[in-house]
């Protein structure tokens, strides 16, 4: 993989800072409570898979028989070796064997043509309204929004990495992060005197009584995070072993999957996870780019959830697949493609009704040379919200009527 | 000489603004340069980088200086106003005080100290920068089956890029003319290219320079000069931008994100200047941009509402010259050194400042503005690099002496920043985004090596009952509150501590 794929889109500065809110979160809990206070089983679990920097979504689901497709895009289009069929029409990139096992298996919902009315092309701006869902200019995700409408729990939505995600960011609380290897915490005269210093100030400004408490925090991770974090990550026993479907190679978003398998193993009252890979700013030579990333992102999912099928949680966990805008349909001169508009959503998990959702923008309908947007993804969230995180969809989106009915309980 | 130490500055956030406090109690102790040896060391070895700072600093006030001689200067304690608005003009305006520049400061005044803050001479990098500390033309990677050339020019770069960055980190902890590295600094992360992509030093360290030359002139100048360097064309694909097959990432970013902020143009103008940004030619490890004529679109095109043509320079200037850039600009340099929450004023001060596109003209104005610099409202997170690096001046650590680099480099890394690797052509988040649990565990444990390494003779020679007061007036910090104070009186006796837990206190890590 080269470079390319590792240009992060961790965080958008464009769209400002995270709202002024204090994630009064006591990650002790992280560990005590996955042992003392186990999420029941049964509940639903979220994990987001936000993929920052624009996935090609017509080099992911391949109209791999048309001919417009192949003409617009002569360098990078995908001939009938490089793909695994779906349908007459549409086929997976060739590198998504692990996403192709689970379509067969009926767990792979796909919703065709996402995006938002008058798409914007800024990777900041659009990858804004994709985490707030919203067009004006908030300073809150739409899974912020959702932890304020719930019971406050530091542990209810967690990002993994060192920077929290707008998405996460609510109005009174936020979801908490994360880091990889989880955290080393000092002991002794420096441990107590530092709980000292984390303790309230009524002459902070608000970021010092965040600094303070973020610093609380640390200490209260308890050594029962420790072992968690230790132990084998829960079997793929279920995946070959052998080159091909289990032989991704380790990316980051492999590791932060099996932390977030291992927590989910164990117990953490965790309703929502947030993960990210980045990369797919694929303005030149695509093709390879695009589907190591793409391997990546199979591989891992289908490692992930062949994971989660061999604990007691398996029917839970939905995950949700996302960029902030899909390609242009024609290539650039660099093999690569710039910035564009819709592109296809990917919904996992043993309760989803696999298959297609959504139109399939036509590629002989093009409007100012994009493909249309035929389905808003704020349908997608409002299914999610209602169907998995079990909140009505207005407390989060405002009033918003659509659905995608990729899960039916 | 004398240094003049607070020996109290009772400092209540909740006091009225500009209260007057009593008297505080002053001592004239003698001043060593022992004390401050970053002050003196000529850490880039044939550049003028650094003439002696508290030396010259005193030379150039020697009126202030006599008075102080006379302890005539000071009838009162600074308000935790005054306290404040030096804090933020040397730690956003530069990386934070030496070893009692800030009591300096205090003495100066805040009109005196901004004059002085502005005033401190542009010392040019020499051209022997490269050839000094061997960084080059890495040529061609060789083919990977010839080992021996192929490990000699990893290593060859590997050197090169730990030769740069251990360079800029210590302009940064060193540079006499600490503005202009903080503002050269803002601009790595405006005009954010990482080497991720670039892959060659000699082509970042370029850059870095060019940032450094421009980072208080003539900002249609920068952006004429940024739009044909080799790091940033080559970063955002502008070499593969052909008149038959526009690539337009260059095009669009150079309208939203370095001249004129997003929505303050159209779809189509981005694509008609993704046209004329043809015919530029890369070479990857030397980044020398090439024009070629044949291949550049050389026709006129309507953009934002003008039918001109353009090469790429021109392009620059005309976008630079809109009024939204001047819009665009000071808000960046507003979410950057004043506030990421806050709005611009309304007023429009900053942007008429920014008529003439002269930056220094608009630091100037922003530091001037009274309403600005005491609002107590717009308190700032220092973001990793600025909070290491203000340690490192505070802690009077050289990156010349016994000091492991590659660790202070990879503390930044897992912070999520580090120089010349930003994680986007966005730049890095501000603010909250610096407060996670991750970066509290980050910022104690590197604490704990750079406490473990300074210079803590400022405090040491303190008596343990003043400990606290020095330590505040050491690291420019506006006051400790009550409960910060009850965390660093039980580690007055463990230098070590005492200084981790400062430099960890929300007093530091967020600048008032």
């Amino acid at each position: 993989m080269d470079t390319i794929s590792r240009r992060r889109f961790i965080q958008l500065t464009g769209a400002g800072a995270l709202a002024a809110v204090a994630p009064s979160l006591t990650i002790e809990d992280i560990a005590n409570a996955a042992i003392t206070r186990p999420l029941p089983l049964g509940t639903p679990i979220l994990v987001v898979v936000t993929l920052y920097g624009g996935n090609d979504g017509l080099s992911t689901v391949v109209p791999f028989q048309n001919s417009i497709y192949q003409s617009l895009r002569p360098q990078i289009a995908l001939s009938e070796s490089e793909v695994l069929p779906l349908d007459n029409e549409l086929a997976l990139n060739g590198s998504m064997t692990g996403i192709k096992s689970l379509w067969d298996r009926n767990q792979v919902a796909i919703i065709r043509g996402v995006g938002y009315p008058n798409p914007d092309r800024s990777h900041f701006s659009s990858m804004a309204i994709w985490q707030s869902a919203s067009r004006q200019a908030v300073r809150t995700g739409w899974l912020g929004r959702w932890v304020d409408t719930q019971n406050e729990d530091p542990l209810l939505a967690i990002s993994l990495g060192s920077v929290l995600p707008p998405l996460l960011a609510g109005n009174k609380r936020s979801g908490s992060v994360l880091p990889l290897g989880g955290l080393k915490i000092p002991t002794g005269n420096l441990a107590s005197d530092c709980k000292k210093l984390s303790l309230t100030s009524a002459s902070d400004s608000p970021l010092q009584a965040l600094a303070a408490r973020t610093l609380g925090n640390l200490f209260q991770i308890s050594d029962d995070i420790t072992p968690i974090l230790k132990a084998p990550a829960p079997p793929a026993s279920d995946l070959p072993t052998s080159i091909g479907g289990n032989a991704g190679s380790e990316t980051n978003l492999t590791q932060q999957l099996e932390i977030v398998a291992k927590l989910i193993a164990a117990g953490a009252p965790t309703r929502v996870w947030s993960v990210s890979l980045g990369g797919f700013d694929t303005h030149a030579d695509e093709k390879r780019a695009q589907s190591a990333l793409l391997g990546a992102v199979s591989n891992s999912l289908s490692r992930f959830l062949s994971q989660i099928r061999s604990t007691n949680r398996k029917s839970d966990v939905v995950v949700l697949a996302y960029s902030e805008f899909g390609r242009r349909v024609r290539g650039n001169a660099s093999q690569g493609t710039d910035h564009g508009t819709s592109g296809p959503v990917f919904v996992l998990g043993e309760k989803v009704k696999g298959g297609f959702y959504g139109e399939n923008p036509s590629l002989s309908a093009l409007v100012n040379d994009d493909l249309k947007v035929t389905t808003d993804f704020r349908d997608i969230y409002a299914t999610l919200l209602e169907k998995v995180l079990g909140t009505a969809p207005e407390r989060v989106l405002g009033t918003w009527q659509g659905r995608t009915p990729f899960i039916v309980v | 000489m004398v240094r003049v130490t607070y020996h109290s500055h009772p400092a209540s956030a909740n006091a009225k603004p500009r209260a007057k406090y009593s008297r505080p109690q002053i001592s004239v102790i003698p001043f060593s340069n022992q004390r401050y040896p970053a002050l003196t060391s000529a850490l880039v070895a044939g550049s003028n980088l650094h003439r002696g700072g508290a030396k010259e600093f005193t030379r150039y006030f020697p009126v202030l200086h006599l008075l102080r001689l006379l302890n005539l200067y000071i009838d009162e304690v600074a308000s935790t106003e005054e306290r404040r608005a030096l804090s933020r003009l040397v730690h956003r305006f530069g990386f934070g005080p030496r070893p009692g520049e800030f009591s300096q400061l205090l003495t100066l005044g805040l009109p005196a100290a901004i004059e002085f803050t502005l005033s401190r001479p542009q010392l040019d990098i020499p051209e022997s920068i490269f050839s000094l500390h061997g960084i080059g033309d890495l040529g061609d990677q060789p083919a990977a089956n010839n080992i021996s050339r192929f490990v000699e020019y990893t290593n060859n770069k590997k050197f090169q890029l730990g030769k740069i960055s251990s360079l800029w980190l210590s302009w940064m902890v060193e540079g006499e003319n600490q503005l202009l590295e903080r503002m050269t600094w803002f601009w790595h992360g405006h005009w954010a290219t990482s080497y991720q992509k670039v892959d060659e030093p000699y082509v970042m360290f370029k850059q870095l320079l060019t940032m450094r030359k421009y980072a208080l002139g003539n900002f249609s100048d920068f952006a004429a000069s940024m739009i044909m360097d080799g790091a940033l064309v080559y970063w955002l694909d502008g070499q593969r931008n052909t008149i038959k097959a526009p690539n337009e990432n260059l095009s669009r970013e150079m309208m939203e994100l370095f001249t004129l902020g997003v929505n303050r143009y159209v779809e189509a103008d981005v694509k008609e200047s993704a046209r004329v940004l043809t015919g530029y030619q890369v070479n990857k490890s030397s980044g020398i941009v090439t024009f070629v004529p044949t291949l550049h679109f050389s026709q006129p095109i309507k953009l934002l509402g003008s039918t001109q043509s353009f090469d790429a320079p021109s392009l620059a200037r005309f976008l630079v010259a809109r009024e939204d850039c001047a819009q665009f600009i000071t808000e960046r340099i507003w979410y950057r050194f004043i506030s990421s929450n806050a709005p611009l004023p309304a007023s429009g001060f900053l942007q008429k400042s920014f008529t003439s596109r002269d930056l220094s003209v608009l630091i100037k104005s922003l530091l001037s503005d009274n309403s600005v610099i005491y609002n107590p409202s717009y308190s700032q997170v220092k973001s990793p690099v600025e909070w290491m690096v203000s340690s490192l001046r505070a802690l009077s650590i050289s990156l010349t002496s016994d000091l492991d680099v590659d660790f202070l480099f990879n503390r930044l890394d897992a912070m999520g920043q580090r120089p010349f690797f930003p994680p986007n052509v966005g730049g890095w988040p501000a603010d909250e985004a610096w407060l996670s649990t991750s970066s509290a565990q980050n910022r104690l444990s590197t604490a704990q090596y750079l406490a473990s390494r300074g210079d803590l003779s400022p405090i040491s020679s303190v008596s343990r009952a003043s400990r606290i007061d020095a330590l505040a007036d050491w690291l420019g910090i506006v006051g400790f509150s009550d409960r910060t104070k009850n965390a660093l009186s039980g580690a007055v006796n463990d230098l070590p501590r005492l200084v981790t837990l400062a430099l960890c206190s929300p007093e530091y890590v967020v600048n008032a």
